[in-house]
């Protein structure tokens, strides 16, 4: 009995010293994210949600997933615009890409009492609830790099327009393979919604404007994973003999179905083109067996989206061709709430060592 | 007397709860707002959808199985309630077709488990995909939403300061105590689990026990949904999918035997309030969400640990079933 309690309390002990020493940890090599979880904070002794306290803002940015290379870019460019602004940069997020695990993040920092929520959500219609919650408590609510249903935000900062790339994509691949042929559609996920708009806007496109491409089959769903998009890649290259372009959504995915091309040294006669980070796809930019990617900078969006959001807090109003820092003239939509952070960039051999994400 | 009886802990149970004393001492001393209101309400909002299916899980673990379609049961069964009320059904009807949906996922596992004895893991793994499939072939993977707004009371509501979902879930609660304690069918899944040929030769309908427990886990699965459903919205194909091996974790956590035959409701939930508390007080530091994993296992293997440690103290056999007063009435079920 007696060493029960023993044991009983031993545990309750490492327990709480395991937690000390890692919020500690994390405090201190987190850069600017908050000072330490050793004391209560300073903001947080007012209780209830709102006004802060301290002087500086606090601003959540809840990426749809935590701990991929594009989210982490994202991270890198949100925390300097915390640093340069001066607002405590809150970067949070679920570990998988469920929106359940999202909104309860999001239930989290409202009980925190946090100035600004910025999401990119995993599903839009189910954060309406919470996002709406955390309005009704005097939170800044915003979206970034996917919008959320445009009733429950204030502002959403989109990377670029979306009929824009959609279209891009299209006519880079069509640079490569010519507009007449096989060409094969594989996607991160069949649920992923702006994978989806980007696919179905291209496919708008190719039926009007190119009508001799002929997709083979149905769009291919590669679990976000480069190991599947690669084996998936071999397999379409075995079913479609005469397969001429590959069309790759996703970050991983392009790397994927450039790793199968490669390994089968079909660089000439297979066009692929997809949205992919300039250092993973270096290697395969090289030989030629990615032709392009194309994506925006997640940085400099994790920058734009502190930037507004305190531009906001501060009482401002958003403009277009307004000139933001680090970013360059924004484009704002007759709306006055949908922020276009630029045009897309390619990501070529020529150029992909110029960037760090 | 019997409330008493009732309330007693066991060596582990008490361990869970100096564990949750421990931490919920601890946050509150140092986590910011841990002890607002809007912090417990929040909590009370999150904790159910993860409580229901660890308790779903349970049963289906105490007899030594494992379902791992209980979470796209759920996606299923939240669709088929979502195109109900999308579609102009009434809101009850819409439950009910909602319910209806998972006790056929989970009578369809049932029967190819308990009728046919293909082992759980294997079926389950064969339906998880299948559920996730015809999911995905219904919605084509995007999500179905347009409620009325009376819907969303569910998710949002709350009676006497108590959240809507929190009460669902203490009904559940006492749902499962009751079946799995109070009833012959309960004392016969601890028994199946324990030992399947002496519950059979005991006179146990091992196939109809086995059935049950899979339209419980189904029945766990509808519930989490109705509550999925309200508070996002809509419902779609990956909607709670993050909770399938958090549940295990949770009735591990619980001190359910993943062999089977011991574990009760009380170290569940326990278990679950505990993983509750640390993630929304880790969320509250802004600690690093990898962060909070490894914490979670941390304080899950820690736990287990320290619970192993006490047995080979105490160097008393490790009783399989718990040690209830009525099993030795359990053995005579009402089932001859």
């Amino acid at each position: 009995m007696k060493r029960r309690w023993f044991s009983t309390l031993a545990l309750a002990l490492a327990v709480s010293l395991v937690i000390t020493a890692c919020g500690g940890g994390a405090g201190g090599g987190g850069g600017s994210q908050s000072q330490s979880s050793g004391s209560p904070s300073p903001s947080a002794s007012g209780g209830s949600g709102g006004g802060s306290s301290g002087g500086s803002y606090q601003i959540a940015i809840v990426p749809k997933l935590v701990g991929i290379p594009y989210f982490n870019a994202s991270e890198v460019g949100a925390k300097q615009a915390g640093q340069d602004l001066g607002v405590e940069v809150i970067y949070t997020g679920p570990t998988e890409p469920d929106a359940a695990q999202q909104v309860n993040v999001i239930e989290d920092l409202i009980s925190r009492g946090v100035d600004a929520i910025a999401v990119a959500p995993n599903d839009p219609a189910a954060l309406t609830p919470v996002l709406r919650k955390a309005k009704d408590a005097g939170i800044l609510v915003l979206d970034w790099d996917t919008p959320a249903e445009a009733d429950v935000v204030e502002l959403s900062v989109h990377q670029i327009d979306d009929k824009v790339f959609a279209e891009h994509l299209v006519d880079e691949m069509v640079k490569g393979m010519g507009d007449s042929g096989e060409y094969a559609i594989l996607t991160g996920g069949l649920s992923a919604s702006n994978l989806n708009t980007w696919i179905d806007l291209g496919q708008e496109y190719i039926q009007s404007k190119y009508p001799n491409l002929k997709l083979v089959t149905d769009r291919i769903p590669t679990d976000e994973k480069q190991q599947l998009a690669y084996q998936k890649t071999l397999d379409l290259l075995r079913a479609y003999p005469n397969l001429k372009g590959i069309l790759a959504y996703s970050t991983p995915a392009p790397l994927g179905a450039a790793q199968a091309v490669q390994e089968r040294g079909l660089q000439d006669a297979i066009t692929v083109v997809g949205t992919a980070l300039p250092t993973d796809s270096g290697p395969f930019l090289e030989d030629g067996s990615l032709d392009v990617a194309v994506l925006w900078d997640p940085a400099q969006l994790g920058y734009l989206t502190i930037y507004l959001a305190k531009h906001l807090l501060d009482g401002n109003k958003v403009e277009n061709g307004m000139e933001v820092p680090n970013v360059g003239k924004i484009e704002v939509k007759p709306d006055g709430k949908t922020v276009i952070m630029g045009p897309p960039t390619d990501f070529l051999k020529d150029n992909y060592k110029d960037y760090n994400f | 007397m019997k409330l008493w009886q009732y309330l007693r802990l066991s060596a582990y149970e008490t361990t869970l709860l100096a564990v949750f004393a421990g931490l919920f001492l601890l946050f509150s001393l140092t986590a910011p707002n841990f002890l607002s209101a809007a912090n417990f309400r929040s909590m009370m909002v999150q904790l159910p959808e993860l409580g229901l299916i660890s308790l779903g899980m349970m049963a289906v673990v105490l007899t030594a199985g494992i379902d791992l379609s209980i979470t796209f049961t759920a996606a299923l069964s939240g669709i088929a309630l979502a195109w109900c009320l999308s579609h102009g059904w009434p809101i009850p009807a819409a439950m009910l077709a909602g319910l209806v949906t998972a006790l056929l996922c989970g009578a369809f596992n049932g029967v190819f488990i308990a009728g046919m004895r293909i082992s759980p893991i294997v079926m389950t793994l064969g339906t998880m995909i299948l559920y996730e499939g015809i999911a995905l072939q219904f919605t084509k993977g995007g999500s179905i939403s347009g409620f009325p707004e009376a819907y969303s009371v569910i998710g949002s509501g709350s009676v006497a300061g108590i959240p809507v979902p929190m009460l669902i879930f203490t009904g559940a609660i006492l749902l499962t105590a009751i079946l799995l304690n109070r009833t012959a069918w309960g004392r016969s899944v601890y028994m199946i689990g324990s030992n399947p040929t002496a519950a059979e030769f005991s006179g146990i309908r091992v196939r109809s026990v086995l059935m049950g427990v899979y339209l419980f886990s189904a029945l766990m699965a509808a519930l989490a949904a109705v509550i999925m459903t309200s508070r996002y919205n809509s419902a779609k194909v990956d909607y709670g999918s993050s909770y399938l091996l958090k549940s295990v974790a949770t009735i591990v956590l619980g001190g359910v035997s993943i062999q089977g035959g011991a574990g009760t409701v009380k170290g569940v939930v326990l278990g679950a309030a505990i993983f509750q508390i640390l993630s929304s007080a880790l969320n509250l530091y802004g600690l690093s969400p990898h962060l909070v994993d490894v914490l979670t296992g941390t304080v899950l293997i820690f736990v287990l640990a320290v619970n192993l440690l006490n047995q080979k103290w105490k160097r008393a056999p490790r009783t399989r079933v718990p040690p209830p007063p009525e099993a030795t009435e359990a053995k005579v079920p009402a089932s001859r």
